[in-house]
């Protein structure tokens, strides 16, 4: 099985030609129909000329670069986007919330963030407590 | 010894201690090798592999990384001074820079504090006490009372012979904590007591104030040098209208304003110089106006440091303002009159932060895994970080200032733009999307800038993922293949050197193209 790219969510058909000149670990440089593109990799993101593009290599068996999985239906959770302290948490368990309300507020770079729910529903989980530190991308509260 | 400079230094430092961290610690240091001076930086835990610390000649360590552990001890810092043997410490901005505790510490350790004095930093600290400073000394201010009110109805009382709208202001206020915009007389009583309580739980101090609100008011700021001999200078103006939160995120200098009406620069030049003669100053500082756009003009409020902002007053006074401060410390003569004062070109900075403009403006600390930097003509960067650097979750998250400057406005403008495009940050969120869209906007172009302009721009629906051009998801998806069977040849143990050779064509995307992308 070959595996496919999507490229924001969609297939692309590569360019037939181009001269591609690998600089440096994740900087590239491709010369196509005589345009020159700075092409840089960082993780799932390719940036061509400043421009961003979201990867997604589908191959069971080798590579899973990405996983699109958000959580099952009707689940979400509120994901701290980077490390930092919670200062507050304003819902509490078993409470209904409407989305865009204020769920968990976490302070960094002395900056205080307020984290909203993506969705209505009822909070199931609160995974943290106030004072805690915590890791980028770590989940502190469950709604369902 | 023969005085070969205009400088007239009484003593001259062979040693200074950076109570700073990041780029501004960095650029203080660059200015005190280039005058032959030992410099001593300080580092909290977070910032053992800074760029400060490594540049520096020589560090000491104050404690664990919070501020309050480290870059805001007092103690700490002065005995770090006194065991390097420093003569001056030079504050940068923020942590201790405006804290006349800490200057007056210094002055008491015999150890030379690089700013005013204590008393100049107290006067203009309090916000209705530099009011008083600069009324007192016939700088023009925004009407208003200038004492903390007992009741709403001396506040009402006010606002009905000034006019509405006012603004309600916390005497302690900072951050616009107890602050409170009032558009109709009804409003007012209810207003006054949520603007106070909120200061009384802020601050500790209910007191507020009433001013009169100016509307679409520009904030243009004059910076003024003094030195001990009671010589004392304004060195144009910068424009710091781009704000956001009451942050400034693009500041220029001369003002777009200043540059359309004849005698501005030169009527705020000197109202802000009698009110920093008022509060005895001497040093750098700073004299925040707002002002409408028919020139009209009020004191705000005095910054008694060295600014963020400063190098676009350097780029096109063509003075080094940290060469001018350590002088003048030393007991030095101005080297400069008033008439010696030319502003030539156009100077604009872009402040660049570890956040993410199309995600709320979340901050982004974390390792930065590429870094490229721009540079080329009229491009100055004061940067604090480097490829590989973390960036700390602990403080600010600026990680630069990008400054360009050219012969006008308009070509400094484009110079950004084209130095924004070479500059990339990877690994972290950093906010250089957000620059171009500002600055190629109509009104920003046109110099229509008011402290309103940034939030009007940002809700109008900006787009920070615009369709790419025709032709780029094409050059994406071949580098991803590429980037695919690299590491798969990598990890059959071939040599990863031979796989990536500078400027060769290789081949292995031809490959990579056959074999798994078809």
């Amino acid at each position: 099985m070959k595996p496919t790219i999507l490229i924001n969510g969609a297939p692309v058909t590569p360019l037939r030609d181009a001269d591609h000149a690998p600089i440096a670990d994740g900087l590239h440089s491709v010369l196509a129909n005589g345009t020159s593109y700075e092409v840089r990799v960082n993780g799932s993101t390719i940036t061509v000329n400043g421009h961003a593009f979201e990867t997604e290599i589908q191959d069971p068996r080798r590579w899973s670069r990405r996983s699109a999985s958000h959580g099952s239906q009707g689940r979400a959770s509120i994901n701290s986007p980077m490390p930092g302290k919670v200062v507050r948490i304003l819902v509490e368990l078993h409470q209904e919330v409407e989305a865009g309300q204020g769920i968990v507020v976490v302070e960094a770079m002395k900056m205080q963030n307020e984290l909203k729910s993506p969705k209505p529903g009822k909070v199931v989980e609160i995974r943290v407590s106030e004072n805690d530190g915590v890791a980028a991308g770590a989940v502190l509260v469950i709604i369902q | 010894m023969p005085n070969t400079s205009r400088y007239n230094r009484t003593r001259v430092f062979q040693k200074v201690l950076v109570a700073n961290r990041g780029e501004i610690a960095l650029r203080v240091i660059r200015t005190l090798r280039e005058m032959g001076i030992t410099s001593v930086a300080v580092y909290s835990d977070a910032d053992r592999a800074s760029l400060h610390v490594r540049k520096a000649d020589e560090a000491a360590h104050l404690g664990p990384s919070p501020s309050s552990e480290s870059y805001l001890r007092i103690d700490k810092i002065i005995a770090a001074a006194q065991r390097h043997g420093a003569q001056a410490i030079h504050p940068g901005y923020g942590f201790l820079s405006e804290n006349a505790d800490f200057a007056q510490a210094c002055e008491d350790a015999g150890i030379v504090f690089i700013g005013p004095s204590a008393r100049s930093i107290r006067l203009m600290g309090s916000k209705t006490g530099a009011r008083q400073v600069a009324k007192d000394g016939g700088a023009p201010i925004v009407p208003g009372t200038e004492q903390g009110l007992t009741s709403p109805d001396e506040a009402l009382e006010f606002a009905r012979s000034a006019g509405f709208p006012v603004m309600l202001k916390a005497v302690a206020g900072g951050g616009g904590k107890g602050m409170r915009r009032v558009d109709r007389e009804e409003d007012l009583r209810s207003l006054f007591e949520s603007a106070s309580s909120e200061a009384a739980r802020s601050f500790g101090d209910g007191r507020v104030y009433v001013e009169k609100l100016i509307e679409n008011a520009r904030h243009i700021e004059i910076q003024v040098f003094g030195d001990h001999h009671g010589n004392m200078v304004h060195l144009g103006e910068r424009e710091c209208s781009v704000q956001r939160r009451h942050q400034k995120v693009i500041e220029e200098s001369p003002s777009p304003l200043a540059a359309r009406i004849p005698g501005l620069r030169e009527r705020m030049g000197e109202a802000a110089i009698k009110a920093a003669r008022a509060a005895g100053y001497f040093n750098a500082g700073t004299v925040e106006f707002l002002a409408d756009n028919d020139g009209n003009f009020y004191f705000l409020e005095m910054n008694t440091r060295l600014q963020v902002e400063h190098p676009v007053t350097e780029m096109v006074t063509g003075l080094d303002l940290v060469r001018m401060q350590l002088d003048v410390a030393a007991g030095g003569v101005l080297p400069i009159r008033q008439e010696d004062v030319v502003l030539r070109g156009a100077a604009i900075e872009c402040r660049i932060y570890a956040e993410d403009p199309a995600n709320n403006f979340f901050p982004s600390p974390g390792r930065i895994s590429q870094l490229a930097e721009p540079s080329g003509p009229g491009v100055r960067l004061d940067s604090g970080v480097f490829e590989g650097w973390t960036v700390p979750m602990e403080y600010d998250p600026m990680l630069a200032k990008l400054i360009t400057w050219a012969g006008n406005r308009e070509h400094a403008i484009d110079r950004m733009v084209r130095a924004l495009g070479e500059y990339h940050v990877g690994g972290i969120r950093a906010n250089l999307a957000l620059f171009p869209m500002i600055l190629n906007s109509p009104g920003f172009r046109a110099g229509d800038l008011d402290t309103g302009f940034l939030d009007r721009f940002l809700k109008s629906g900006i787009d920070f993922h615009p369709s790419p051009p025709d032709g780029h998801a094409e050059i994406a998806v071949l580098v991803c293949g590429a980037a695919i069977l690299g590491c798969s040849l990598l990890s059959a143990g071939n040599n990863p050197t031979s796989q990536r050779v500078s400027g060769t064509s290789s081949n292995w995307l031809t490959i990579g193209r056959a074999e798994a992308l078809r």
